[in-house]
C-alpha cells in the first residue's frame, strides 16, 4: 500500500512540473508580456524598463531557473498588472469559482447518476430514450450557448434572473444550472453504459436466478460494479473545481478564478497563470489520487491484485 | 396648551430637513456595463493610457486645461481659469480658486507642483537618468518605471514648475512648445491631491484611489468586477447629476446587451456596429456615439523584402476602398479623414490633403514597374482587437486580390506577436489617438524618433525624423504646417509607412428615457447639463 500510494504521489509530483513546465515555456515563447500589458501605444523606453524591472530580459532558462527558485520558498510570484502576490489574487476568487462549481457538481451528480441508472434499468423503452435525448443534447450544446439561451429567456424574457454579476445568491443560479446540466448528461451516459455493462453480466443472471429481488440485485451487486467508469468522471469533476468555470464565468461576468485566468493568460501576467495552473494541476492530482484508492474499495480484485496479474481472471 | 416636550423641540428641526435629504438623494443611481474596468488595476492615468481609461479618468480626475468632449474637442479652462504665455518656453497659468478635492482639501499650487512632480517622476525628476522598478510601487512611493517613460514622453521638455503664489504656476519648458497647453491637457496631467499620496501607505495603494476633483470620487473598486463612484457634492462645476456610478466588468457584448435589455444595466458601452440595430429594434432604448479621435489604420513593414519596393507600399494603398468599409462594416456611422489629422487640429488641420485616391489600373500599374510577381505579403491579424479588425482585414485581402496582390492572413493572438521581428511581417492592423488636437499628439507618437515603429523596425526614415524633430520645437504656424504637410508626404506618399482606413467610433447604448449625450472621444461625460432621467 505503501509503495502504491508512494508511486502515486511521484507520479503527481512529475505532472505538476511538467505542467508548470509547460506553462512556463508556452508563455514566454507566444508573446512578451511587456507589450501587452503596457499595451500598444505605450512608448519603448517604458516597455524596455518593464522588461528590465521584470527579468523579462533575461534568459527563459535562467528565468525558469530562478522561478523554480523562489517557488521551493513558498514564494509564487507576484502579478504584472498590479503587483500583488499571485497567490493572494488567485486565493481571492477561488471561493467565488467553488459557490459555482460545488452546486453544479452536486446537481451532475444529483441528476446524472439517478437518470443513467433509471435510463439502464428501463433499457429501450420510453423513458430510456428521453433521458438520453436529454443527455445528448445536454452534452452536445456548448456551455456558453446554453448560458445565452437561459440568459434570454430568465433574464431577458421573463425578468426573473440577473443576466450576470455576483451581487447576491440569484445571479448564481444561472451559471448553476448551465454548469450542472452539461455535467450531469456526461454522467447520465456513463452511468447508463456501465449499468448496462454490469446488468449483462454472468452474476446478475446468477444472483437473480437465486431468486434474490431485482431491488436487492441492482443495489448490492450492479451499483457497486457500475460505480468504477462513474467515480472514474466524477474524479475529473471534482479536480476540475477551481478551473472548470472559465467559459461559463465569462459569459455571466462571474469574477472567479476562471475569468481571472482569462485576463491572465490573454495580459500573458504570467505569475498568475503559473499559479493558477499549479493550483489547478495539483487539484487534478489529487483528485485522481483519490481515485484510485477509491478503486481499491471498490473493487477488491484490484486491493488484492498480485503484482505481475494482468489482465488474467 | 400642548406640551412641546424637549426631545421634540430637538427632533423638529431633523423632521423639518429630512424632505431635503430625501431631494438630496432622489438622484438616480446609473449601472454602465463596460468591456474593461481598468488594464492595470489601478486608476493612475499614465498606467491607463487606452480607452477603458480614457473613459473613466475625467469623471473623478482633472486637468488644468480641460479638453471640451461634448464639442469639437477644443480646449478650455479647466481647474485653471486662464493661462498666458510668457515667451515661447514658459506658461504661467491662474488656478481656479475654492476648488475641492475628494478629501475636502482646496486644491492649490503645491498640489500642482506635486502632480508634475514626485507623482510623475519620482525621486527621478522630469530629466532623471536612473529608472525605478515596478515592484518599488508596492513598498514605496516610488512610481513604477513605466509611469515615469510614459511621463517623460508626454513632457519631453519639462524642466521646472515654479509656484508664483498659491494660485498660480508657472511651467518653464527646457525648448520652445507651442503645445505645452495640449499637453497639460492630457489624463497624464491630472492634479491630484499632494496630502492624500502622502497618507497612503504604497504607491500601488494610492493609485487604485487617487483623490482628485472631479464630479465623482471613487468609493469601491472589485478588481475585474465593479468599481463604484459617488458624487463629490462639493464639486466646483456644480452639484453632479448623478448619485451613484456604478461600472460593471461585462466582458462579453452579448451580456452587455442582455443586461441593458432586462434593465440591470442603464447604460451598455463598447457596443460594435453590427449590435446597432439589434439594440434600436427594442423601441426602449437607443445607441448613441459617433467617430471620436482615433483613426484606424493598415501599417506596413518596410523590412520585408517585397514592401521595401515603396511601389508595392502605394499599390497597395491605391487598391483599398475606403468608402466600402464604412458602409459595409460602420453602416455609415464613421468617416474618412484626410490623412493621418482631424479637423481638431484646428490651425494645423490641412483641409486640402487627400488619401492616395482608390485606384486598381494605378494600382496595377505601380505592381507592374515594381515587377511584382506575386510574392506572398503576410498580414498579421488579431482577432477582432479593434472592431470589425478581421471582417475589414478579409475585405481588404479581397480587394488587393482584385489588383494583383497576394495578400495572406496569419491570425495572431497578441500584439506582441503581431510586431515580432521574424520572418514574413508584411502588413497589419494599427490605431492612432490624438491626444490634443495636434500632429506632434498623432502621427508623431507612432512615427519618429523613440516610437514603436522605430522599435519594431517596421518603419524609420531620417529626413521625417529631422522634420519631426523641427515640428516640435518651431512656433511659426505656417512653417509647423509646412513641416507637417512635409511629414504626411513623406509617410503617405513617398515611403508609405501606412494605409488611412477611417476613423474610429465609438458607440453607447442606453434607455431612451435618460437624456444624455456621448462624447467626441471616450470619455464618459456625466456632469451637470449632459444627464437627466425623465420621471
Amino acid at each position: 500500500m505503501l509503495r502504491f500510494f508512494g508511486s502515486r504521489l511521484l507520479r503527481a509530483a512529475v505532472t505538476i512540473v511538467m505542467v508548470v513546465t509547460f506553462a512556463f515555456i508556452v508563455l514566454r515563447l507566444s508573446g512578451d508580456p511587456a507589450q501587452i500589458i503596457m499595451g500598444a501605444d505605450a512608448p519603448p523606453e517604458a516597455v524596455d524598463a518593464f522588461r528590465t524591472a521584470w527579468g523579462l530580459d533575461q534568459p527563459v532558462w535562467l528565468q525558469y531557473f530562478h522561478y523554480f527558485g523562489a517557488i521551493f520558498q513558498g514564494d509564487l510570484g507576484r502579478s504584472m498588472r498590479d503587483g500583488r502576490d499571485a497567490i493572494v489574487l488567485v486565493m481571492e476568487r477561488i471561493p467565488a469559482t467553488l459557490a459555482l462549481t460545488i452546486p453544479a457538481l452536486l446537481i451532475k451528480l444529483g441528476l446524472g447518476i439517478p437518470a443513467g441508472i433509471t435510463a439502464a434499468l428501463h433499457r429501450n423503452s420510453f423513458i430510456d430514450r428521453a433521458v438520453m435525448l436529454m443527455a445528448v443534447a445536454g452534452f452536445t450544446v456548448p456551455s456558453f450557448v446554453l448560458g445565452l439561451l437561459l440568459v434570454l429567456v430568465f433574464a431577458v424574457q421573463l425578468g426573473w434572473l440577473p443576466s450576470g454579476g455576483q451581487e447576491s445568491w440569484r445571479h448564481a443560479i444561472l451559471p448553476i444550472i448551465t454548469m450542472g446540466v452539461g455535467g450531469a448528461a456526461v454522467l447520465a451516459r456513463f452511468t447508463r453504459s456501465a449499468m448496462l455493462e454490469v446488468l449483462g453480466q454472468p452474476y446478475i443472471r446468477t444472483a437473480s436466478a437465486k431468486g434474490v429481488p431485482w431491488r436487492a440485485v441492482v443495489w448490492g451487486h450492479a451499483l457497486p460494479n457500475a460505480a468504477i467508469p462513474t467515480v472514474t468522471i466524477v474524479g475529473f469533476m471534482v479536480g476540475s473545481l477551481i478551473a472548470g468555470a472559465v467559459v461559463v464565468e465569462s459569459v455571466f461576468s462571474w469574477p472567479g478564478v476562471g475569468r481571472l485566468l482569462v485576463v491572465a493568460v490573454a495580459n500573458r501576467d504570467l505569475a498568475v497563470v503559473q499559479c493558477i495552473l499549479l493550483l489547478v494541476a495539483a487539484t487534478m492530482v489529487t483528485a485522481n489520487l483519490v481515485v484510485d484508492l477509491l478503486y481499491g474499495l471498490l473493487d477488491p480484485r484490484l486491493r488484492n491484485q498480485p503484482k505481475r496479474a494482468t489482465g488474467a481472471a | 396648551m400642548t406640551n412641546i416636550s424637549r426631545r421634540a423641540l430637538f427632533a423638529a428641526p431633523t423632521l423639518l430637513a429630512m424632505p431635503a435629504i430625501a431631494q438630496g438623494d432622489d438622484r438616480p443611481t446609473l449601472t454602465i456595463a463596460v468591456q474593461k474596468l481598468s488594464n492595470s488595476n489601478t486608476f493612475e492615468p499614465p498606467r491607463e493610457q487606452s480607452n477603458v481609461g480614457f473613459r473613466i479618468h475625467g469623471l473623478y480626475a482633472e486637468q488644468l486645461v480641460g479638453t471640451n468632449w461634448l464639442g469639437n474637442a477644443d480646449l478650455v479652462p479647466g481647474l485653471a481659469t486662464a493661462w498666458r504665455r510668457r515667451d515661447a518656453s514658459t506658461l504661467e497659468l491662474t488656478l481656479r480658486p475654492g476648488v475641492r478635492f475628494h478629501d475636502g482639501r482646496e486644491m492649490t499650487a503645491e498640489d500642482v507642483a506635486f502632480s508634475f512632480g514626485a507623482r510623475l517622476f519620482g525621486t527621478q525628476g522630469s530629466s532623471g537618468a536612473g529608472q525605478s522598478t515596478v515592484l518599488a510601487g508596492t513598498a514605496t512611493k516610488e512610481p513604477p518605471a513605466e509611469v515615469i517613460a510614459v511621463s517623460r514622453r508626454t513632457y519631453p521638455g519639462l524642466a521646472r514648475i515654479e509656484i508664483v503664489d498659491r494660485h498660480t504656476v508657472r511651467f518653464v519648458n527646457r525648448s520652445p512648445d507651442v503645445t505645452l497647453e495640449g499637453r497639460i491637457a492630457q489624463s497624464v496631467g491630472a492634479i491630484l491631491s499632494r496630502e492624500a499620496f502622502a497618507a497612503a501607505p504604497s504607491w500601488l495603494e494610492w493609485g487604485r484611489a487617487p483623490v482628485g476633483t472631479g464630479p465623482y470620487r471613487i468609493a469601491e473598486f472589485r478588481p475585474d468586477t465593479a468599481l463604484v463612484m459617488e458624487a463629490h457634492d462639493a464639486y466646483w462645476g456644480g452639484r453632479p447629476p448623478a448619485r451613484r456610478l456604478r461600472f460593471v466588468e461585462v466582458p462579453e457584448v452579448s451580456g452587455r446587451v442582455n443586461g441593458l435589455f432586462s434593465g440591470e444595466y442603464d447604460f451598455a458601452c463598447d457596443i460594435p456596429p453590427d449590435q446597432i440595430s439589434v439594440v434600436e429594434r427594442n423601441s426602449r432604448f437607443e445607441v448613441l456615439g459617433s467617430p471620436i479621435n482615433n483613426i484606424r489604420k493598415l501599417a506596413f513593414d518596410k523590412s520585408n523584402p517585397v514592401l521595401a519596393d515603396a511601389r508595392i507600399r502605394r499599390a497597395m494603398s491605391h487598391a483599398i476602398d475606403r468608402q466600402v468599409l464604412v458602409d459595409t462594416l460602420w453602416a455609415g456611422r464613421t468617416v474618412i479623414p484626410r490623412g493621418m489629422q482631424l479637423e481638431s487640429y484646428g490651425a494645423m488641420y490641412l483641409p486640402d490633403w487627400e488619401n492616395p485616391r482608390f485606384d486598381l489600373a494605378e494600382a496595377r500599374r505601380l505592381l507592374r514597374e515594381a515587377n511584382y510577381q506575386g510574392q506572398p505579403i503576410t498580414y498579421r491579424l488579431l482577432n477582432n482587437y479593434y472592431t470589425n479588425q478581421v471582417a475589414s482585414g478579409q475585405i481588404a485581402v479581397e480587394m488587393w486580390r482584385a489588383a494583383g496582390l497576394n495578400v495572406q492572413i496569419e491570425m495572431m493572438e497578441n500584439f506582441a506577436q503581431v510586431t515580432a521581428r521574424t520572418p514574413g511581417r508584411g502588413v497589419r492592423d494599427w490605431s492612432n489617438t490624438s491626444i490634443f488636437g495636434d500632429p506632434v499628439a498623432g502621427i508623431l507618437r507612432s512615427f519618429g524618433p523613440r516610437t514603436e515603429a522605430e522599435r519594431t523596425g517596421e518603419w524609420s526614415s531620417a529626413t521625417f525624423n529631422e522634420t519631426s524633430a523641427a515640428l516640435e520645437t518651431e512656433t511659426d504656424l505656417t512653417r509647423r504646417r509646412e513641416l507637417f504637410r512635409r511629414l504626411l508626404t513623406i509617410l503617405e506618399r513617398e515611403d508609405p509607412g501606412y494605409i488611412v482606413l477611417h476613423q474610429a467610433a465609438a458607440f453607447t447604448a442606453k434607455r431612451k428615457d435618460i437624456q444624455w449625450r456621448a462624447a467626441k472621444g471616450w470619455a464618459m461625460v456625466f456632469s451637470q447639463g449632459n444627464l437627466r432621467v425623465r420621471a
